[in-house]
């Protein structure tokens, strides 16, 4: 088994949640338009950052953080 | 400073308000969770700590995220596991129709609807609308050479961009300033027994309902008609009500904390020539210089949560029915987590990182919102506007500089600025 990261990043409020929790795996980086948002840095992570990972689309606030099973 | 905090009753201790730092810097030498004698509230100052309860909304629930230990059960919180006793009282508590009282999975469906209200695709539009507002505040006073910047720019800005985001009519925008604007109101009616009290949001109400109903009647092509017809993510429709609750929180909530937000950025650039000289050169540190004033001056110091089971925090007993009050303006000061925690520097490399809106589901929606409005304005300001200074008539000279702060232990923030400055041809 093994996993893939998806971020909305329509929806993205660069709250930056997500690297506290998980930040092998994303990074909150600006725009050149000034507004911070989400970048999937390993868009693949290995099995043993899963529980990071979901513990990230968990604590996602605008919820926009997606696990797909491959 | 030889003060005697064991004697302080901090939710009752009005000039404290005044400098909370030194009490917190107390309740920090007892451990970052500690359990103050007065009420029974643990008081969580560690960073660490802060994020696991905001993280965890299974063992604390927010339903007196507002009320904190002025929640007023009429039965007593005991047992293993009182979240029986929360959902059959919740909703007699104060702001319980407010999405910072709501949890999970109430909390999902309603918070989702405002992530569908703040989308970066909306923000850009409504910034445009921000850049004209700033110069038309900013037209009001600059041939004055001074200005009292809460009254004359952050209040009415903050309102009106949440107005516009919200698509209400710029003919309405002049009634929703007079209705809306907190003018200086007498401090003993705001935190005397802490605030319990609902606020009076009954112009919001009736507004929005009104909006919502004519919308959802006769569709228009504008925002208030997206307000109108968007729906929980499960495709259902939500009540009129609750939208208008959504966009009434999003008044209460972003106005007056981002008003605060600008003042004491605006503190700061008075007060630091060389800080506001590097600014107007080097635009790029705006962002840091933005998270530093969050980090350092939070505007909403407190937020407090219930603990629904038995359970341990940083190695402090927490038995079902305890109130714990988060103080993300300690947290932000921990010194495990932030080198020289009370110094002001654009370089941290973790300058992201503070908990000013909070963590996980909860973590404020208004956040971007905010962001946005504070790097405009200081753009916009530092464009019109030469060696901004504080005015000495008003704060006192350099040294001995005379601030005042709200009567409250929730919100931080500059009651009055009066800025003095040349204006840019």
């Amino acid at each position: 088994m093994s996993f893939r990261v998806v971020v909305d990043l329509e929806l993205c409020g660069g709250h930056g949640v997500c690297e506290g929790a998980a930040p092998e795996i994303f990074r909150v980086v600006d725009q050149m338009d000034g507004y911070a948002h989400v970048e999937v840095i390993l868009e693949r992570p290995p099995e043993e950052l899963r529980e990071q990972a979901e513990a990230a689309e968990r604590q996602c606030p605008n919820r926009v953080i997606r696990i797909v099973e491959d | 400073v030889s003060t005697d905090f064991d004697a302080i009753d901090f939710f009752r201790a009005g000039p404290l308000y005044q400098n909370p730092y030194p009490y917190y810097e107390y309740l920090r030498g007892h451990g970052p969770v500690w359990r103050e004698p007065h009420h029974g509230v643990v008081m969580v100052t560690g960073y660490e700590e802060a994020v696991e309860v905001y993280h965890d909304t299974e063992r604390f629930s927010n339903c007196v995220a507002v009320a904190g230990p002025f929640a007023k059960w009429p039965v007593p919180l005991e047992g293993d596991d009182i979240s029986p006793i929360i959902e059959q009282y919740r909703d007699d508590l104060p702001f319980s129709d407010q999405l910072p009282t709501f949890d999970p999975p109430k909390h999902t469906a309603h918070r989702a609807l405002l992530g569908r209200l703040i989308t970066p695709k909306r923000l850009k539009e409504n910034e445009e609308f921000m850049w004209t507002l700033a110069d038309r505040h900013v037209d009001e006073f600059i041939d004055l050479g001074e200005c009292e910047f809460i009254r004359d720019y952050a209040g009415p800005f903050t309102l009106l961009v949440i107005a516009d985001l919200l698509g209400v009519p710029e003919s309405e925008h002049e009634t929703f300033r007079k209705e809306l604007q907190v003018e200086h109101r007498p401090k003993q009616s705001r935190a005397k027994d802490g605030p319990v009290a609902h606020k009076p949001l009954e112009f919001l109400y009736q507004r929005f309902t009104n909006y919502i109903e004519e919308r959802r009647r006769e569709p228009q092509d504008d925002v208030m008609t997206g307000l109108a017809t968007a729906t929980f993510p499960d495709g259902s429709l939500p009540e009129a009500h609750d939208i208008m609750l959504i966009a009434s929180n999003l008044f209460a909530a972003g106005q007056e904390t981002t008003a605060r937000l600008l003042g004491v950025m605006f503190q700061l650039i008075g007060e630091r020539p060389d800080l506001q000289q590097q600014l107007r050169h080097e635009r790029n540190r705006l962002p840091p210089f933005i998270e530093e004033c969050l980090r350092l001056e939070t505007p909403l110091q407190t937020t407090f949560r219930l603990a629904r089971r038995p359970t341990t925090l940083g190695g402090v007993e927490i038995p079902a029915g305890t109130t714990l009050m988060l103080i993300p303006a300690a947290a932000n000061r921990d010194p495990r987590k932030f080198d020289d925690p009370n110094e002001f520097r654009l370089d941290r490399p973790n300058w992201r990182q503070h908990l000013a809106f909070g963590s996980g589901v909860h973590a404020c929606a208004g956040a971007p919102l905010a962001r946005a409005e504070a790097r405009v304005s200081a753009e916009r300001l530092l464009d019109r506007m030469a060696d901004i200074k504080i005015s000495e008539e008003a704060h006192g000279p350099a040294g001995a500089r005379r601030y005042e702060y709200p009567a409250t232990y929730m919100l931080r923030g500059l009651e009055r600025l009066h800025l003095e400055f040349t204006r840019i041809a």
